[in-house]
């Protein structure tokens, strides 16, 4: 099928703003977005920029808006995206955009290394592994899911508008590590969250947990961690 | 020579998957002042992809399991062409690896008593893959990720500076080593960003770049898979070795074409999938080889009892290793037994409960139904070979991961060749990385040490080369697109360097590739050095040529069939090829060159593990005449 892609462009060395530029490509109906913006790259313009890699949903380089919502072009099918009229493709909102489809992803890993993103422990390093209950380990499955892609905070309209809020990937991360049994950093992070562009920012609009291309249920991690801060209790 | 951005470090690691990650720790634990380099982003390596596990010998679920087991089941499943010395430090230190990987925070799966839980994969006698549902890899990277992070905040409480002795540069690629006479000083490259350059001045350079896939069509690696590392390690004068074996996956995805090759995991044959043609028959009982018969079932009746009762019953077919599987697939297919889109048939819907193989399984499922619409619960799925892993590499000293011929270099992970051997069991490769990574780090850190001081130079002469070289794509004319040479040269090596490989076709392929060497040297670009990725493109097909030259020169001369390397020409594996390994490097007019040397020989201990009746099948009759009648030793077992 012949689909148009409307695609924003920025090329910083010439351009002062962004412009949308529209493409005609021929494609399966079961390609993805990703293999669209391949076949523009390899055959009508080769400097089309954006970042990609594993190509199947686990690297989380390639998350883009598509139509409007945040996805990782590489998980979403050109048929699901209503082929019949223009597919608007552009970079993800709130990061300073470097060139077309590619932000500075600093910012945003800046706020994952605030949350302290490790485990901490005290006393001697055991030998072998240490014990976790498979109902512990349950307990903060969901959060380890994620892949850094970016698509939750991006969405969040707090995060546009506020650049300083930690933003939902990195509550998310340190949710992982919060109700960890093996881990014993909870307070401190608790109370890095506690601060003002911390978890309270946060207006529960479940942008973050509907873009989420790994189904994280994200509100729910922040509502936990919340919880956690008004009961210090994990 | 222009202004160029300089870092000089200590130890500089090419490569943020998890030997990189692994080896720039080790590095940096040592107290030497490292920097990791990588193409994509921090944390996005082509090892979060890894789904099955990490194989370790921790006799966690099967008390029966030592390093001895997985030894032997390592050589096996490498048909005795493993470097024997990489194998055995991989199978004793595997398991302190994967613990310390725990106690750094990683999530893994538990068994009831709260342990690291392990499953069955392929070659694999025990279940031994330490795994976290089928996203172990990411699992693996965030770890040591997290582990830097944590590193980093630890030098910034005691330095002010959080990058003092570990530092990452992200969307760098390095294009060139750079020398001091015969030892490496650093290595060259660009920002991807900026296209500026930038030069690294370091006694030592560990190169942790990955695999090759990305010179074949249908193939479940990233994008950056060009092979870069074994080109530099060549192009620096060091060698290659064993790049003729190549691992077809068995399952990779076929179906929609957008999707063909991406992985399957082999945890769905783990876990109880089966393996069915289009008659619905589970063919796999059919291809199993002398070698393997006394280890598995000749029924489907024995092969179901397994799952639940491993100790009195032999293990299913489906589960031998991987080139065994894709060759059998491959025949199938062709004697026209195949599935509507040109593969076989995986069936887990009839074998487990939907629950459970969402649980066990939630990556497969959601990438089924989100790629090919297609409820693995509910019918099977098609699957064919895909190109997954080179067991190829640089050329080391087992013990020290130090590339043979250039003093300072060192390759780990699957830049590295010898300790697959002519296959790699699933899960071997995320040990490879930790054990071999760590190794990697100490022994550049000694090296170092060693050197008190009598740095090496970067020369100016060779960076002003580098940049030349850098920038020739963009020359003027209406030569070549970088793309239009790439999509050729995957063509190519999929159709006449693949699974099966005949002498006439590889020889086209060499007549080929001359071509598209030609072509790539005057491919041009347009616009400027930003974000260019046809420029990128243009700087990594020299790698993928020279590489792609390598497996071809080498498969043509290897008149044999082993492992990751099938001749329809020379079906048989030959005891007399087994003692040679082929060798790969430039000459000095810059050709590739591929020359014979022996293999290591093992030592008694490590022979008497194996009964002198299964020796016989791979040694040749002058090597077992050597042997005492029934060797013995080899430690408890
Ligand atoms: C889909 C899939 C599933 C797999 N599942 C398993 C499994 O379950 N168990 C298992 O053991 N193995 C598995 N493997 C194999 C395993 O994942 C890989 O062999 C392993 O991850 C390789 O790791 P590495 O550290 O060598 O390199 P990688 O993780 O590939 O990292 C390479 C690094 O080098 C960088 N790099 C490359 N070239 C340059 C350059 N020129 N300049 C700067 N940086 C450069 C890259 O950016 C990257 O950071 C799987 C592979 C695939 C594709
Ligand atoms: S390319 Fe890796 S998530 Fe899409």
């Amino acid at each position: 099928m012949d689909i148009t892609l409307k695609i924003r462009r920025f090329d910083p060395e010439n351009d002062t703003e962004p412009h949308w530029e529209a493409y005609g490509v021929t494609v399966l109906p079961t390609d993805r977005v990703l293999d669209a913006l391949h076949k523009v790259k390899w055959e009508v313009d080769g400097s089309l920029t954006f970042r990609r890699s594993c190509a199947h949903g686990v690297c989380g380089s390639d998350a883009m808006r598509i139509n409007g919502r945040n996805r990782l072009a590489c998980k979403t099918l050109i048929k699901d995206v209503n082929p019949d009229k223009p597919i608007t493709v552009e970079a993800i909102k709130g990061l300073p955009l470097q060139k077309d489809l590619v932000v500075d992803m600093e910012p945003f890993f800046d706020a994952y290394r605030d949350v302290m993103p490790f485990l901490i422990t005290r006393g001697n390093e055991p030998t072998r592994e240490r014990l976790q209950s498979s109902k512990d380990r349950e307990r903060f499955d969901d959060t380890t899911k994620c892949i850094l892609c970016a698509a939750c905070t991006t969405s969040c309209p707090v995060y546009w508008v506020d650049g300083q809020y930690f933003g939902p990937a990195a509550i998310v991360n340190a949710h992982r590590f919060i109700f960890d049994s093996r881990d014993e950093g909870a307070q401190q992070r608790l109370e890095i969250l506690n601060e003002r562009e911390g978890v309270w920012r946060c207006r529960t609009t479940f942008n973050c947990t509907e873009a989420c291309p790994r189904g994280i249920e994200i509100t729910k991690a922040i509502q936990e961690v919340k919880r956690a801060l008004l009961t210090r209790a994990v | 020579m222009g202004e160029h951005e300089r870092h000089v470090y200590d130890v500089v690691v090419i490569g943020a998957g998890g030997a990189g990650l692994r080896a720039a720790i080790e590095a940096r634990q040592r107290g030497m002042r490292t920097a990791v380099i990588c193409k994509s982003l921090f944390g996005k390596a082509h090892t979060v992809m890894a789904e099955g596990g990490i194989a370790a010998a921790m006799a966690n679920v099967n008390s029966h399991d030592d390093w001895q087991v997985h030894f032997r089941d390592t050589m096996r499943g490498g048909k005795f062409l493993n470097s024997w010395r990489m194998a055995q430090l991989h199978a004793q230190e595997a398991p302190q690896r994967v613990w310390e990987l725990e106690a750094w925070g990683a999530l893994f799966d538990r068994t009831p008593d709260g342990r690291i839980s392990q499953r069955n994969f392929g070659g694999h006698e025990y279940p031994r893959l330490a795994h976290v549902g089928d996203r172990t890899g990411l699992e693996l990277i965030r770890t040591l990720q997290q582990r830097i992070v944590a590193l980093q905040q630890e030098d910034f409480r005691q330095h002010g500076d959080y990058e003092a002795r570990l530092r990452v540069f992200a969307e760098c690629t390095i294009t060139e080593l750079l020398k001091d006479g015969p030892r490496v000083a650093g290595a060259f490259g660009y920002w991807r960003e900026s296209g500026r350059f930038v030069v690294f001045e370091a006694p030592a350079v560990i190169l942790a770049t990955g695999g090759i896939g990305k010179s074949y069509k249908v193939t479940s690696n990233s994008w950056e898979y060009t092979g870069d590392g074994h080109a530099l390690a060549l192009l620096a004068g060091g060698s290659l070795v064993n790049m003729e074996f190549v691992q077809f996956h068995p399952t990779g995805m076929v179906w929609p074409p957008s999707v063909k090759g991406i992985l399957v995991t082999e945890s769905v044959r783990g876990d109880g999938g089966v393996l069915r043609n289009s008659e619905g028959k589970r063919f796999m009982f059919d291809y199993v080889p002398d070698v393997f018969r006394a280890k598995y079932a000749e029924t489907e009746e024995e092969a179901d009892r397994w799952y639940a009762d491993p100790d009195s019953n032999r293990r299913p077919p489906e589960l031998l290793p991987r080139d065994e599987v894709a060759r059998a697939i491959n025949s199938e297919v062709k004697e026209g037994r195949g599935s509507p889109h040109g593969g076989v048939l995986l069936d887990v819907s009839s074998r487990l409960p939907a629950d459970v193989i969402r649980r066990k399984l939630p990556s497969m499922y959601h990438q089924f139904k989100e790629l090919a619409d297609v409820d693995i619960t509910a019918e099977p799925m098609e699957v064919g070979p895909t190109c997954h892993y080179v067991m190829g590499g640089v050329e080391v000293d087992p013990d020290t991961e130090g590339a043979v011929g250039v003093p300072g270099l060192f390759a780990a992970g699957e830049v590295a060749g010898g300790m697959h051997g002519s296959n790699r069991l699933g899960g071997n490769s995320l040990s490879d990385l930790l054990v071999f990574g760590r190794r990697a780090g100490l022994a550049a850190a000694a090296w170092v040490e060693s050197l008190a001081g009598d740095s090496p130079a970067v020369a100016a002469d060779d960076v002003t080369a580098a940049e030349r070289t850098a920038l020739a794509p963009f020359r003027d004319g209406t030569a070549d697109n970088p793309y239009a040479v790439h999509q050729e040269l995957q063509q190519t090596m999929n159709d006449l360097v693949g699974i099966i490989r005949r002498a006439g076709e590889m020889e086209e392929a060499l007549d080929r590739l001359e071509r598209l060497r030609k072509r790539a040297a005057e491919v041009a670009v347009e616009g400027h050095r930003q974000f260019n990725p046809g420029w990128h493109l243009a700087l990594d097909l020299r790698n993928m040529l020279l590489v792609s030259e390598c497996v071809a020169r080498a498969a043509l001369q290897r008149e044999e069939s082993r492992g990751g390397h099938t001749r329809e020409d020379f079906p048989k594996a030959s005891a007399q090829w087994r003692r040679w390994n082929l060798v790969c490097r430039l000459d000095a007019t810059g050709q590739v060159s591929v020359d014979r040397k022996p293999l290591a020989s093992m030592p008694p201990e490590l022979l008497g593990l194996f009964e002198r009746k299964e020796l016989a099948s791979y040694l040749a009759e002058d090597e077992l005449a050597g042997l005492p009648e029934q060797p013995t030793g080899g430690g408890p077992r």
